[in-house]
Parts: structure tokens; sequence; C-alpha cells
């Protein structure tokens, strides 16, 4: 391992997608989760929650548009579903209000069902555009995708607790329980994702960045309040509040989760030279990855 | 069928980054803006130290990422295997820029100016405002391959019909031409060297070959 | 889409590797890009390539920091902390002033009070600024005495040494390798992949991908060359002589006599030549030529008596003369005498393998190794046939790079150099060790033709004389080369070859019985920068400031001509007209098959009011009433070529003044003219829709054995009589008139120079001055391609793709000393020497010794627009001026010891 890579060819972190990008997915994650859950347990409360969820992935939807260079050519974003994962994102993005609002408006099962449906679509395809960027490992890696739609389903769902206790209503028991078992498959998903990162190789960046989370992700983002979710699943006084902690918390950590890895571990894929060129006479030697936890492959 | 592609030697090159200035100003990119720049990458600890210059740029892959992603269908490829930005249909969303793993593509928002805050001369004459905040990238200097294939002449021998980085380099690392033909100047050197394909494990299937030794 | 598309072709001379030929677009009017003339390819040795400079020129032409009128200042004081104050004048006032002061200067007489031209030039690049300052030479021809003492870098910053015992030995202004047809190239700091141009990138890229040419790179730092080469010997700086030693050790005891070229060795150099018992040559008493063993004979016979056999080795008993300084002479009878080739043996006795590796800190076994490749790889014994002649074939070349050939160390590094492939035979063959061109010899363009036969046997060199009759005991100019520097001969260019930075030492004082370095009443300045590219540039600046009125050609304000009276915006690059010639065999590594003339001319109009320099010269000339010399002058051929010659006749008509169209209408109806024969005589209309034009050459003149074979003359190695005495006379001299403070450089005249502890003089120069303080590292500098002799650091182009290198604006450090240190990468740090400090971000690399920083191109500037805005380091203010570094012939290193710390940034 060369101690010093150069900095100009080391992968570093791209530029193209800031903290705006950050909010698309950040919103979109946490609305589509909401307006799943809320399609579970909203009850009385649906139309305010799934209102709240639309709100939350149209204000990453601004964001991301408010990042295009072109933005009075947004429409154009459409024109590419036969691939492109961004095109499907928005194309699922208009039925998804359409019938969100609709099962807001007449409370329908089937439309609530519905919305719930195209939520979770709308959901995969954020995963899914991730997954797609292949110049960036720490996307790509496909065990991005279940860790993506796992933050998302938190999120939400610990958004849904903390909407319905602040308002005074009573969050369910199942859905208390719900939001333990998702937290515990969001950080197994986590575990898995960085394990699998580290297994296929990645920018030493992107890894630090990752490593540098794992804790306070795991204690504070998912134990932690599966813990406190646990303690609020008997009926007692202070089991609401609880819950609401345990909520902000799986919510929290789900933003921190995806700000980090959209716009802080996003190292590029850099360069690489699995072979090294004989000038003249010379001896043949092992080739470069710089940047990277990896060996230079082939 | 045509599929354009390209050999560069790293046992040539020495990182003079005269490509690099060739290609600013065939495509009149702005400051900062290398379409094709070299790297200089170090490898092995002191006193067993070697050092590389390797050209880097768009690899016109086989399998683009970047057209892939793209939403508006602005990233296209071409049959003879370049690909080709539509700026008209780009909105700058930087997906393209995020999927391809060789960092070679470029999204500028603002004017910039070699110096002060004002243009030259020459920056004025080559502006070209379709440029702004669309993604942009080598096109092997593709308009000088069509005018040039136009006038019967032969990408990759004759300079007029070959991209300026290839006409430039000073060290003939460059091969430039038809991989399909077999008796095209890339062709040959292709068959009669070892060469790598960068990140080839990605599945892109890039077209710059890069030749480290005889076979 | 632009409505009027032109390409104009060009030539690019920015540095001393070109010209490069090129074509420049114009669009509408405007230049937009550069590209190769790719028609050059037929003729150009670098595939009709141009080089990263030649892309800058757009931005030069355009640059908005250009001066784009005359300028005059306002503010008399002068000094880098005084505003000059330039305001704008007009042509005709600036010509006014400038004309005015050199007309009360011709009144005066040309020559000041203590001797020296009151007129100086200095200019810049390796004497490429002549190929941009049109018919300025024809001004200064017309002039008379100017002084070119006052150099801007040379000496510290050039191949010094190589120059001088290069053209000496073999007509080498500068070295190169055979790069066609060598297999095995031993690099000693040479970095030709920065800075051996397009010729030597392309020629050597060519080598390692088609014919296994293996080079081994030895220097301090992994630079581009080394990075291109087969492997990288990290030697510890100065310590070249050592290795050379080593191998001259190796070869000649550790190595069978037939690995060696006997032949060569004796028919060929002064090898057999015998030794007198006070160190000169025996000689025959009647013909004073020196004598040589011969077998057949089994008698001492001149060295080029026919039908011989000469003995290589051995001692032998003769009767001789034997010749000293300054006319002293011994008679000997039966003297015994060894021949030089059997001092040498003996002489190298000391300097083993292991000796040297221990000296160059490197990895043992390596010099036995790498001498044991040079000599497998030399096929002693074969001939190749070029153009019908046979010559021996060696394809094995040593080059030396910067620092290695000035400064202390120099002559022994230049000597093993050149002993080494005679050894070999690989001196000026194909394949071998070649020459590239002349500058002190005449006449300037043709090796072959500089080479006469002297009495020793060996080429004729214009050595300044020492004798007491003929010694320069004043110096005609203030570098005193002639008086100091025998070698640095007389010739144009021999004064800027001189000990240049004495001529700004002694402006502070001279030295004991050392006449009054006075101040140039005028001083032009074109593309030099001394302020910023010489060394101890603090002090340097203070003294352009003493100057009383300085004339700067300029393009932008610079750190010098902020201390000039008047500038004078010219038409650069692509705006002006001149015909230079090319071709032929040149530095650096420029080895044509054709010879000829290429044209540069206004691609677009000047910018601003400024004007060609041809029409400057020429209104200088007009109103100082220099008028019918300068004509007669450019008639001569002060303008690239004579404008008569057989059956041609295109001389300007001296009375009157030409415009720059005219004058260069006729300069190519003659160089039409000349490079066909009298057969064309097309004139500047041709010229600039074709761009050049040439013929083809011999291949044989690349190889300078061949007129030597020719013309029965040897190689003066490995014995330097001729150096040594006069070593010995100058000594005399100078001690004569009291002067000891130049014994140390008389120390350097020896018959067979002994390696010596050269990097213990600059420590022993850090421990004088260091106060307490300790400088523990080397500092080094290196050349960038995208730089080097530019004096382009204000073109943004440039500075960008610069920086996808590593090094560039930073200071290289190793890794691991860098940890030890506590220093980061991007940290920034102060490099001091004794003498000054520096700043700069921290680079750190594998591939740089642990004892060593380097420090890429010197761009502390504070007044050039753009660079000054770089906030990049310079050795250049820490690198002292002093006569304690300076060696023999006036040359000093791009070294110096210093100390490296974190500062808060």
């Amino acid at each position: 391992m060369n101690r010093n890579q150069p900095a100009s060819v080391r992968p570093w972190h791209q530029t193209n997608w800031d903290w705006r990008a950050a909010l698309n997915f950040l919103g979109g994650g946490t609305g589509t989760g909401l307006l799943i859950a809320a399609a579970f347990a909203g009850g009385a409360a649906y139309a305010g929650l799934a209102l709240g969820a639309l709100a939350c992935v149209a204000f990453g939807l601004f964001w991301v548009w408010m990042e295009i260079g072109k933005p009075w050519r947004a429409i154009n974003v459409v024109f590419h579903p036969q691939t492109s994962w961004m095109t499907r994102e928005s194309l699922v993005a208009g039925p998804l209000f359409v019938v969100a609002i609709a099962a807001a408006w007449y409370g329908a099962l089937w439309l609530v069902a519905g919305a719930a449906l195209l939520a979770a679509l709308f959901l995969y395809c954020q995963a899914r555009i991730l997954k797609a960027s292949k110049g960036i490992p720490a996307w790509r890696e496909p065990a991005i995708v279940p860790l993506v739609i796992a933050t998302g389903l938190a999120e939400g769902t610990g958004l849904a607790i903390v909407a319905l206790v602040a308002t005074g209503n009573l969050a369910t028991r199942w859905l208390i329980a719900a939001l333990v078992v998702v937290l515990i498959v969001r950080d197994l998903m986590w575990r898995q994702y960085r394990r699998a990162l580290a297994r296929g190789g990645a920018p030493k960046g992107a890894l630090d960045v990752l490593a540098g989370i794992d804790l306070p992700f795991s204690l504070v983002g998912n134990w932690g309040p599966a813990a406190l979710l646990l303690a609020a699943i008997p009926d007692y006084a202070a089991a609401n509040t609880l819950a609401l902690i345990a909520g902000i918390a799986a919510l929290g950590a789900g933003w921190f989760l995806k700000f980090t890895i959209v716009a802080r571990a996003a190292f590029n894929q850099g360069f690489a030279l699995p072979a090294l060129p004989i000038r003249g006479q010379g001896k043949r030697v092992a080739g470069t990855k710089p940047g990277w936890e990896k060996p230079a492959q082939g | 069928m045509t599929r354009w592609a390209m050999a560069i030697d790293l046992r040539a090159c020495v990182g003079c980054q005269t490509c690099t200035t060739a290609c600013r100003h065939a495509n009149a990119t702005p400051p900062g803006v290398q379409w094709r720049k070299v790297l200089d990458v170090e490898q092995g600890e002191f006193p067993d130290v070697k050092r590389t210059f390797v050209p880097v740029g768009c690899m016109h892959c086989s399998d683009p990422p970047c057209m892939h992603v793209c939403p508006s269908t602005a990233t296209k490829q071409r049959p003879d295997g370049i690909v080709t930005i539509d700026y008209d249909l780009c909105i700058g969303c930087g997906y393209c820029a995020v999927a391809c793993p060789y960092q070679a593509r470029h999204i500028v928002h603002e004017r910039e100016f070699a110096y002060d805050d004002a243009p030259s001369k020459s920056e004025d004459a080559r502006f070209d405002e379709k440029r702004m905040s669309v993604a942009t990238k080598c096109t092997w200097c593709v308009d000088r391959i069509d005018d040039g294939l136009a006038k019967g002449l032969k990408p990759g021998v004759d300079p007029e019909a070959t991209p300026a980085c290839v006409n430039s380099c000073i060290a003939n690392a460059y091969t430039f031409g038809d991989l399909h033909d077999p008796e095209s100047n890339v062709s040959k050197k292709v068959d009669s060297t070892e060469w790598f394909r960068m990140h080839e494990e990605l599945g892109t299937d890039p077209h710059i070959f890069y030749v480290v030794d005889e076979k | 889409m632009a409505a009027d598309v032109r390409k104009v072709p060009e030539y690019c001379y920015q540095c001393v590797a070109g010209p490069d030929l090129l074509q420049v677009k114009v669009e509408d009017g405007v230049a937009t890009e550069i590209e190769p003339n790719f028609r050059a390819a037929e003729v150009h040795p670098g595939g009709g390539k141009c080089c990263v400079k030649a892309y800058g020129l757009v931005q030069k032409t355009y640059n908005p920091n250009r001066l784009r009128t005359p300028m005059k200042r306002t503010n008399p004081q002068k000094g880098r902390d005084h505003d000059p104050g330039f305001v704008p004048i007009s042509w005709d006032e600036v010509f006014d002033i400038v004309a005015g002061k050199l007309n009360e200067i011709r009144a005066k007489g040309l020559i000041d009070e203590v001797g020296y031209p009151r007129v100086a030039a200095s200019f810049g690049g390796g004497g490429t600024p002549t190929y941009y300052m049109g018919t300025f030479p024809a001004f200064l021809s017309a002039w008379g005495p100017v002084d070119f003492s006052f150099g801007s870098g040379q000496g510290v910053k050039c191949y010094h040494s190589e120059h001088l015992y290069g053209e000496l030995w073999h007509r080498a202004f500068t070295v190169c390798p055979d790069t066609p047809t060598t297999r095995f190239v031993l690099s000693f700091g040479a970095n030709s992949e920065a800075s051996a141009g397009v010729v030597g990138v392309w020629r050597h890229a060519e080598g390692r991908m088609n014919r296994h040419l293996k080079r081994v790179q030895l220097e301090p730092h992994l630079s581009i060359t080394g990075a291109c080469s087969a492997e990288w010997v990290p030697l510890k700086p100065k310590t070249d002589a050592a290795f050379l030693f080593g191998m001259l050790h190796a070869i000649l005891h550790e190595h069978p006599r037939e690995a060696l070229d006997i032949r060569f060795l004796k028919d060929h150099t002064g090898s057999p030549y015998l030794i007198g018992p006070n160190g000169f040559y025996l000689r025959d008493p009647a013909s004073q030529k020196p004598l040589l063993w011969d077998g057949r004979r089994n008698a001492a016979v001149p060295y080029d008596t026919p039908d011989t056999d000469p003995a290589l080795e051995g001692e032998f008993t003769l009767d001789a003369l034997e010749l000293g300084a300054d006319g002293e002479t011994w008679n000997h009878t039966g003297v015994r005498a060894e021949t030089a080739f059997t001092k040498l043996v003996r002489h190298m006795e000391p300097y083993t393998p292991d000796w040297a590796e221990k000296i160059c800190d490197i990895r043992p076994g390596t010099v036995r190794r790498i001498t044991a490749e040079y000599l497998e790889h030399a096929q002693v014994g074969a001939t190749v046939e070029i153009d019908g002649e046979t010559l021996p074939l060696r394809p094995v070349a040593i080059i030396l790079g910067k620092t290695v050939t000035n400064g202390w160390g120099g002559y022994e590094c230049c000597w093993a150099r050149t002993l080494i492939p005679c050894l070999v035979g690989a001196l000026e063959v194909p394949g071998g060790t070649l020459g590239t061109t002349v500058r002190l010899n005449r006449p300037a363009t043709s090796r072959q033709a500089s080479v006469k036969k002297g009495r020793e046997g060996f080429m004729e060199f214009p050595m300044n004389p020492t004798d007491k009759e003929h010694w320069a005991e004043r110096p005609a100019v203030r570098n005193a080369h002639a008086t100091l520097v025998p070698l640095s001969a007389n010739s144009p260019w021999s004064t800027a070859l001189g000990p240049t930075h004495l001529a700004w030492l002694f402006r502070d004082g001279s030295p004991e019985h050392w006449p009054e370095v006075t101040a140039p009443e005028l001083w032009f300045v074109y593309r030099t920068n001394p302020a910023i590219s010489f060394w101890d540039t603090t002090a340097l600046t203070r003294r352009i400031a003493d100057f009383p009125f300085t004339v700067a050609f300029a393009y932008t304000i610079d750190e010098t001509n902020w201390m000039a009276d008047v500038l004078l915006p010219e038409a650069t690059d692509l705006e002006s007209l001149q015909l230079i010639r090319i071709g032929g065999t040149k530095f650096i590594e420029q080895f044509w098959d054709h010879e000829g003339f290429a044209l540069r001319q206004p691609a677009v109009k000047p910018q601003g009011e400024a004007r060609d320099f041809t029409d400057l010269a020429t209104e200088l000339a007009a109103r100082t009433g220099l008028l019918e010399k300068y004509n007669r002058a450019i008639n001569r051929g002060a303008a690239c070529a004579p404008l008569s010659g057989e059956g041609y006749d295109f001389q300007l008509a001296t009375d009157q003044k030409h415009s720059a169209e005219a004058i260069w209408d006729h300069v190519c109806r003659a160089a039409s003219a000349e490079v066909t024969g009298g057969a064309a005589q097309d004139g500047l209309d041709w010229f600039r829709s074709n761009g050049y034009r040439t013929r083809p050459i011999s291949r044989l003149t690349w190889y300078l054995f061949r007129e030597l074979r020719n013309q029965g003359i040897r190689f003066e190695m490995p014995f330097q009589e001729r150096l040594y005495r006069h070593g010995v006379e100058l000594g005399n001299r100078l001690h004569e008139r009291g002067i000891q403070w130049w014994n140390t450089q008389l120390t350097e005249y020896q018959t067979l120079p002994a390696c010596k502890d050269f990097p213990g003089i600059w420590e022993k120069d850090a421990t004088l001055h260091a106060k307490g303080e300790e400088y523990p590292f080397w500092l080094v500098t290196t050349r960038s391609m995208q730089y080097a002799w530019g004096g382009n650091a204000g073109i943004q182009l440039m500075d960008e793709v610069s920086k996808n290198l590593r090094g560039h604006g930073g200071v290289v450090i190793n890794t691991s000393t860098a940890e030890r240190l506590g220093i980061q990468e991007g940290d920034l740090v102060e490099v001091r020497s004794y003498l000054h400090g520096t700043k700069g971000p921290a680079m750190l690399r594998q591939g740089i010794r642990p004892d060593t920083l380097l420090m890429i191109g010197q761009f502390d500037h504070w007044a050039t627009p753009y660079a000054k805005d770089m906030k990049a380091p310079s050795m250049n203010s820490l690198v002292p001026m002093s006569i304690a570094l300076t060696d023999a012939t006036g040359s000093a290193a791009d070294l110096v010891k210093v100390s490296v710390r974190r500062v808060a940034a």
C-alpha cells in the first residue's frame, strides 16, 4: 500500500450533487415512508399524514429542481423511461401526488393502498437512482437499495409516530412494534451495505466517512430508539414520550445517513492502473489504484 | 461498421499536457475544464518508486452508464461508438456525471475567464451559450471526424479528421482509428501490444486501450 | 460560425529546445487555436509537433495585462518598494528619450572611464530572445561595444561546464545521445522529457516503444525523465562525479581490456601520448609534437607518424622535450615516461565502486551492474554504414543535466562523461554521445567547419590567452570572462557564457586588486527577468535598481522592468515578422535530416500600440545616426542570412529606413536563394504561405568523429595538458597582480581530475554561515515543460495544466521525512537557507530522497500580473551568490542546504 497517493489521482468527492440533491433523498424517502406508514396506521389522521408526506416529497423535488442546470427544461426529465431511474422516479411522482391527494380526500382503501404502492415505487426508484450511479462506489453497491428503502420506511414510520404523538393521537402499539422491526432491519441493511462495500473495495475516503458514522447511526439511530420503542410498547404514561423520542431519532438518523451517503461519502471512482508501463527494458511491477482500500485488480 | 477507438501508449507518455492544452484549444473549453488531461500517478515506496502519466477523459464506452442514466436522452451513442451530448436536450441534472466512473463529465454554470472578470477576444470569439449549465465532455472531436470523412479523409491518419489530442501528442503516444478495420493504426497497435482498459471490471466496455508493453 | 478562417504558419522558439513549427487558426481576425504545422512532419525530427508552451500563445496575445503603449517612469526612486509610476507616452516620445540617451552616450564615448562599455544588454532563455527581436542584433552590431555581462540565470541554471568543456573536447555546447540509434543511456539528472522539447520527447519515446531503449536516470528525485526511464537511481546531490569515477574504476580495473575499443583509444585519443615528469606531454624537440611509443619501431615518434602501433599502456625510456607553462621547457635525456592511459589507470585506482556507492548513498552493487550493462550495450567492434561511409556503431550514451554540469564537480563530471565513451569508442559516433552545436567556436553554423587541427593533434580551441603578453589584464566587460576564464573563448556568445554573476556580485564592491565594476549607463533588457530567475534575487533586485537608465522591451510589467525607465511594448510572437534558420544539429535534441529557414509572421494585428521589433530597431538606428551601419549589418547577415551570395544579391540600400516587411522580404529572398542554391528567390509572400523551406542534409553531419578521422585529429582525452598549462599561467598572472581570491578556482585545472568532496563544499558553506541554525536538507529544482525558459509565468493556461503534474507551486518532500517532521500534504512549510526563507505548501512524494527537497519553477513573483498571485515558493532567493561557490568556469549550481518546518498558514 502506497502511503502517499497524489490527491489529484485519488478519488475525490463528487461535486455534481450537493445538499440540494441530498434533500431530494431525504424528502422523498421520508415522504414515501410516511405515506406507507400512514396507510397502515394513519386511521383518522391519514389525510393529514398523507398531505404531510406529499409535502416532504415535494420539498425534495423542489430542491432537486433548484439544482439542475436548466430548470426550465425540467420536463425533458421524462424522456428516458427505458433505462433512466431518474425518468422513472419523475414518472411515478405525478400519479403519486394525484392518487395520494385523492386518498386523503376520499379515504377509500383502494386509493390509500394505491398511494402506498406508488410511494413504494417512488422510494424504490430513488434507491435505484443511487445504484445506477456507476461512478460513485458508495452508491452503486447493490446493498444500497434495501438500505435506502429500509431507512425510508424507518423515517416515515418514525415521522408518523412523531406526528401522531405530537397531534395528541395515540401511536398504535403495532406501529411502534413495526418501527422496532424496521429499525432492526435498517441496522442489518446498514451492516450488510458496509460489509459489501468493504468486500468489493471502495475509495478509502468513502469508507472512512461511513466508518465515522457507524457508532452514532447504529446506537442513536437504530438500537437506541428500538430499545426506547420496546420500552414504550407497554401502555403507561411516559410511553408516548419515549416513542416520540424514538421516532425523532429514527427520522433524524435516516436523514443523517442519507445526507452522509449522498453529500459526504460520494467519492468518485478515481483512476486505476492494473499494470504499469514497461519503459525500454524495465521490470514489471504491480499496478496501482490510488486512494482505494483494495489493490488494483486485473 | 466503424467502431472508433483510441490506444494510448503509456510507455511513451511524458505527462507534458500538450494534449490537455490542444483539447482546451480545439474545443474552446473554459479555464479548468479539461476534457482531456494527463494524470501523474506514483506507485511504490522510496526508493522503489514508479511514476506513470495517464491521459484520461471520456472512454466512449460501448455500454456507457452515462447514457443509461440520462433522463433526457441528451446523451446518446452513435453507431460508430462515439458518445455524444445534445446540448439542446440536456437539463444539466448531473446524473451522467455521477454515473461516469471516469470523471469525464463537466458542468459549468457560470462563465469563467482566464484573466479577471472579462473575456478576452479569443474567449469571446469562441463562447457558446449552449454549453452553459449542461453536461460536456470529450467528443473525440467528432466534428473533425465527420467533416474529415465528408472530405474523404481518414480519421487517425489525416490530421484534419483526427482528434486534437492525437494530433498534438509529442510522444506519439496516441493512436486513433477504426477498431473494426484490422488494417487501421489502432487495430495494429492493439493487436501487437499488451494493454488494459480502465475500470473494465465495471462492465462499461471502454474504448481507450492503455498500452503497457509489447506482446 | 466565423466567416473568415485562416491557418497561419509560425514557429515557436520560446525555449532552447525549439523551434517547433506550428500554425495558428485565425477566425475573423482573432487567433483562436494553435496546432502543429502538420506538413512539417516531413522534415521535422519531432513529427512536426509543437510543445505545450506554444499553446499558451493565444492567451499571451490577448492577455489583458499586456502593456499596450510605451510607458515612462515617473518615480525617480527605484526599488521593489517604490512604485515606478509608469505613465503612457507616445512612441515618438519614447524614441526621443531612448535615442537621446544613446546619443548622449555616443558623444561621451562608448567605453566608460574604467574601460567597460557604457551600454549593456541582457537577454534571457539561452539565446532564444534573438528569435523574437527581429533586426535588433543588427542595431547592436552597428552600435559597437555592448556589455552582455549581466546574466539572468546562466551559470547557475545552465549546463555551464558542459558548454565550455564540451566545446573544447567535441564541439559540444550541449550533449545528447544519438537517440534514434542508441540502446542504453545513462542520464545524470538530464531532464530530457521536460527540457529537450518536442524532438527529445518524440525520439526517446520512439526508442522506448520500439527499440527497448533503456535509460537509467540518476538523480535525487524521480523527475519526469526519471519516470519515463527504465530505472531510477536516487543519487545524493552532487555525487554524480563519484558514480562516474566508480564506473571508470570498474571499466579500467575490473573488466578485461577487450571490453574497450583499443583501436579508438590508440588512434583517436591522446591516450598513448607520453607524459613527462613535470606533468606535460613529452614532445619531439624538432616539431614540438607530442610523442607516443610506437610498438613497430620500438621508439618514441610524433603522434602523427604514419604506420605506427601506438603503445596504449606502459612505461618507456626516451629523450624528449617537455613544454611547461609560461614558456618553461625541459630537455630530458633517458627520461622514464608513462602513457597518458597508464597514468589514467593508476589515477582511477582509489575510486572503487564500493567507495562510490557510499558517497552516492545508493544500493551496493549498482555501479558495477550499470557499468557492466554499459559495456555490454556498447557493442565494441560493430559498425554501420551511413550514406556510403562506414562508422563505428556504439549504442551507448551518457548525458548530464543541470546542477551536474555546473558549479563545483562540473569539470569532473564532464571529463568522465567524455572519457567513458572514449574508452569504448562511443564519442561522436552513431549510437553514442554527441555534441549538438557550437557557440564558442566559429563558425556558429557548423560544428564540422569549426574543427581545425592544433599542434598537439587535438582540435584547436579559441582559449583566451593566459601568457604574459596577451592575457587580458584589464577586463573589457564587467564579468571579466576573458581575464578569469580562458575556456570561455572569444565568440559573440562568450560574454554571456562567462561568470555572469560576477558582474552583479562585484557591483557591491570589487574584490582585492580588481577594478571597480561600474553600472552601465544604459541597460537593454528583453525577454529576461533576472530579478526572479537568477540567484540571491533579493540582492540582485537591489543591484538592478542601482542602474541609472534601463530600457525594457516589455510584454507586461515584471520584477525587472519594475526598475526600468522606459517600457517599449513589442509586437509579440503571433504579431511580428522574423525569419530564422532551422535544421542541422542544435541543442537540445534537435538533430535534423534537413536544414533551411522558417518564418514567424503576424497572424493577427498587434494589440494596442505594440510594434514589430524590427521597426523598433530601425527607428533607433535612424535616430542614433547608425542607419547605414545598421543596414550594412543586415546585409552582412545579422538578421538570419547574408543578403548576397553566389548568384544573388538582395542587399538593402543602406541610406534609408526600410519597413519590417521590406527587410524580411529581402532576407526571405536571400534565404530562398541560399537553400536552393540560387534556384529560387521567393520572398516574404512565399514564406507567409508556406512557413518554411528546407533542403536535405546528410546524417553524417551528426557525427563529429568523421571530421576528426578525416583530418587526423584526436579527441583530447584523457590527459588535460592544455587546461593545466592555462591554469598554471592564469595563476601566475593573477598572483602577479596580487589576486588571491581566485585560488580555489585555480585548483580545477588538473591534468587528471581528482574526485573531491563536492557536497561538502555546500555543506561547509552552510555551516560557515549557519549562526547556530542547522540546514540538514538539500534543496534542488527541476525543469517543467510548461514553463522552462518560456517567460510565461503569467499565462493562465500553463498554470492550469501544470497543476496536473505533482510539484508545481509547492515544496516536494519525501513522505517519510514529512511524517517524521509532522508535516502533512498541503501544510504550509517554510524552507530556509542561511540567506533567506520561502514558503509553500508541502507536497508529499515517495519519489524523492529523504534528505532532499524539490521546488519546480521559481515563481515568487511580486510584480508580474497573474504570476504574483500564485504565491509559489522559489529557491532563487535562497541560493547564495559567492566566489566560494563559483567554479573555475565561473558557474555555480542550483543547489543549497536548507531547513524545513511547518508554519501556520
